[in-house]
């Protein structure tokens, strides 16, 4: 079985982001990789490891990606392809989604595990745009994979009343929720093996393809404004008897905060 | 000149970085008010490759530089000592002389198993009348046919009494140099040998979560093949196995003197007295600044002395001074960190009263910071 899996970077969440004119201030900021993404990686990796399979993590966009395609590498991910090109800053989930449909053609792989979302749009359109585009199935949010056969898998997801078991035929797109595994730490002898490994780089031009035909001209959405969140405010913290503080959080709650 | 860390390096801290905070963190505090060493804690480092990192492949180590292995063991020491001592001895004691000294057949014998955590190894230096004055040691061995007896005992040696532990290796007088001084040799110990015992040492005041043992020889035969290296060089890989080591321990103080610091600048900027944060206060703040200076200073120093090793450069007097430094600042960075928590620091439920402990046997394990000051002053020409 040949699996893909696809690894966004974002922004650092837990380190302090900067606004200024309704955009991120870039100085400063540090990567991680995309967490729905790493479990998408460990899910890839298990399968390997309990069925065998060769898999391949392809990242999109410009700049340094080394680290984060070599901790994958630590992982246990066996080939790593970079789309660097500057042309995708910008792009939308539709861009990635025709980019990565490019990149499958290259490769023709059986099954392709995407994290339901990234951390930093979470818009969660990507893996089913892909499987769209290929005119191949998706099962989205899921939390468990089993190989059925060489053409068959068989995966759970999470729904709202309950957990579905949904048998699909590959090719496939399975689009993975942070409740399938917990993604490994790499160990040291993985990191010391990913520095040796090759990083197969590309662009647009060398998918056969350019930033107009996957629509870059044309995006689908656009980011005009982006806002920080509201910094959460300390809770409040009350000592005393028990009937006057009762009276005094249920007046708090419905004066104050509002809620009642 | 360079200050960054490669790729690999940069990795190499933030994975050990979060795998102590999942695995040791939420654990340190238990295991040592116990005083329990943990089998599951040591083979899950031995799992992500904590051991034998400095070893090369084909013995089945992580083939790592030694930056590398010493940010490893400072992040650990930055949550807790205890896990620390196992990693830095494990490998600066344990599987060093192997590496280093021995025959072909002793690494492939014992170094997988070493470097995998399946198995410990300790190493047999201190005795109990012979501490800084290591050439006053008593233990013998004396050849008989093909084997060596051992007879003779050792104190405060890390790793040697767990379950794991697969074995010691063991300094011994072995006869008279021609200079009328004893000459010295060092044994690969297997556990379990007839007449050998290692005894667990409790009531410690620090590293409680660490095995610490006392070794007993009692007419111990092993066979001549257990020599580590050749007859007569066991003085000279005890000098070399200390200056790797005290590399290690550095790291620990670094490590530890980070950890400290960390949770007393969280600590002060989190409690307010007279209306805010004590972090405000010039007597607090001027603390801080201090640790984190001197925390900084020690970082460069001891990272010198890994870069000269790995550079294959003489690194013995810096490795002494990162060993006394590191140690030093350890203990007034605790210090500090202890004083910041006011009364909070003094209890068990606050980890700093841990650091504060653990602090005070890095300047005095593997050569006292007075030892350290002696082998400088030879340095310098004193």
């Amino acid at each position: 079985m040949k699996i893909l899996t696809t690894v966004k970077k974002v922004v650092d969440v837990e380190l302090n982001i900067h606004v200024e004119s309704g955009a991120i201030v870039e100085d400063g900021l540090q990567y991680v990789i995309n967490a729905w993404d790493e479990n998408a990686v460990e899910a890839a990796v298990v399968l390997k490891e309990n069925n065998g399979a060769e898999t391949t993590l392809v990242s999109l966009g410009g700049g340094d990606m080394t680290d984060i395609i070599r901790k994958c590498y630590a992982m246990g991910i066996d080939n790593g392809i970079h789309v660097d090109d500057p042309a995708l800053e910008k792009a939308d989930s539709s861009v990635y989604a025709k980019v990565l449909q490019k990149v499958y053609e290259t490769g023709e792989y059986d099954l392709i595990i995407t994290g339901k979302q990234a951390q930093d749009t979470d818009s969660g359109q990507t893996g089913i745009m892909l499987a769209e585009y290929l005119s191949i199935p998706c099962v989205s949010n899921v939390i468990e994979i089993q190989v059925v056969d060489d053409g068959n898998i068989k995966v759970s997801r999470l729904g709202d009343a309950g957990t579905e078991i949904v048998e699909v035929a590959l090719p496939a797109v399975v689009t993975v929720s942070d409740s399938i595994n917990e993604p490994r730490l790499p160990a040291m002898r993985g990191i010391m093996m990913a520095k040796k490994k090759k990083i197969e780089t590309t662009d647009l031009a060398g998918l056969g393809t350019s930033y107009d035909e996957v629509g870059g001209n044309a995006l689908k959405s656009e980011v005009v404004e982006f806002m920080k969140s509201e910094t959460r405010q300390a809770g409040q913290k009350f000592e005393g008897d028990a009937a006057e503080l009762a009276v005094k959080v249920v007046d708090l709650l419905a004066n104050e905060a509002k809620v009642l | 000149m360079d200050f960054d860390l490669t790729k690999e390096q940069e990795m190499i801290r933030k994975e050990v970085r979060k795998f102590a905070l999942k695995e040791i963190d939420p654990i340190a505090g238990e295991l040592d008010e116990k005083e329990a060493f943990s089998e599951e804690l040591t083979q899950k480092m031995g799992e992500i490759g904590l051991f034998g990192m400095f070893v090369s492949e084909e013995y089945d180590g992580q083939g790592m530089d030694y930056i590398s292995y010493i940010i490893a063991v400072e992040e650990i020491a930055r949550i807790d000592g205890s896990q620390a001592a196992t990693i830095a001895a494990g490998n600066s004691l344990g599987i060093g002389p192997i590496y280093y000294f021995g025959t072909e057949e002793q690494k492939q014998k014992y170094l997988p198993g070493l470097c995998s955590g399946e198995g410990l190894w300790g190493f047999g230096l201190t005795e109990p009348t012979a501490g800084s004055d290591a050439g006053g040691s008593k233990t013998t061995a004396v050849q008989d046919g093909d084997e060596w007896v051992i007879n003779g005992s050792k104190i405060f040696i890390t790793n040697a009494a767990s379950d794991m532990t697969m074995g010691v290796t063991v300094q011994a007088i072995t006869g008279t140099r021609d200079n009328g001084k004893p000459e010295y040799s060092c044994f690969l110990v297997e556990s379990g040998t007839p007449g050998f015992k290692a005894v667990p040492m409790h009531n410690k005041l620090m590293w409680r979560a660490s095995n610490t043992a006392e070794l007993y020889f009692d007419d111990v035969r092993v066979p001549k093949e257990n020599i580590l290296g050749n007859k007569g060089d066991g003085f000279h890989q005890m000098l070399k196995t200390l200056d790797g080591g005290r590399l290690s321990i550095g790291a620990m103080g670094l490590g530890g003197a980070q950890g400290a610091y960390d949770l007393a600048l969280k600590y002060a900027r989190e409690r307010e007295q007279f209306g805010q944060p004590i972090s405000k206060f010039q007597a607090v703040a001027f603390k801080l600044a201090d640790s984190a200076m001197e925390i900084e200073c020690a970082r460069n120093v001891l990272y010198k002395a890994c870069w000269l090793k790995d550079q294959k450069r003489p690194f013995e007097k810096e490795a002494a001074m990162g060993k006394l430094y590191a140690s030093e600042v350890m203990s007034r960075v605790a210090d500090h960190a202890v004083q910041i928590h006011g009364g909070y620091g003094l209890m068990k439920e606050y980890k700093v009263e841990r650091f504060y402990r653990d602090q005070k046997l890095l300047e005095i394990g593997e050569g006292t910071s007075e030892v350290q000051r002696i082998v400088i002053s030879r340095y310098i020409g004193c």
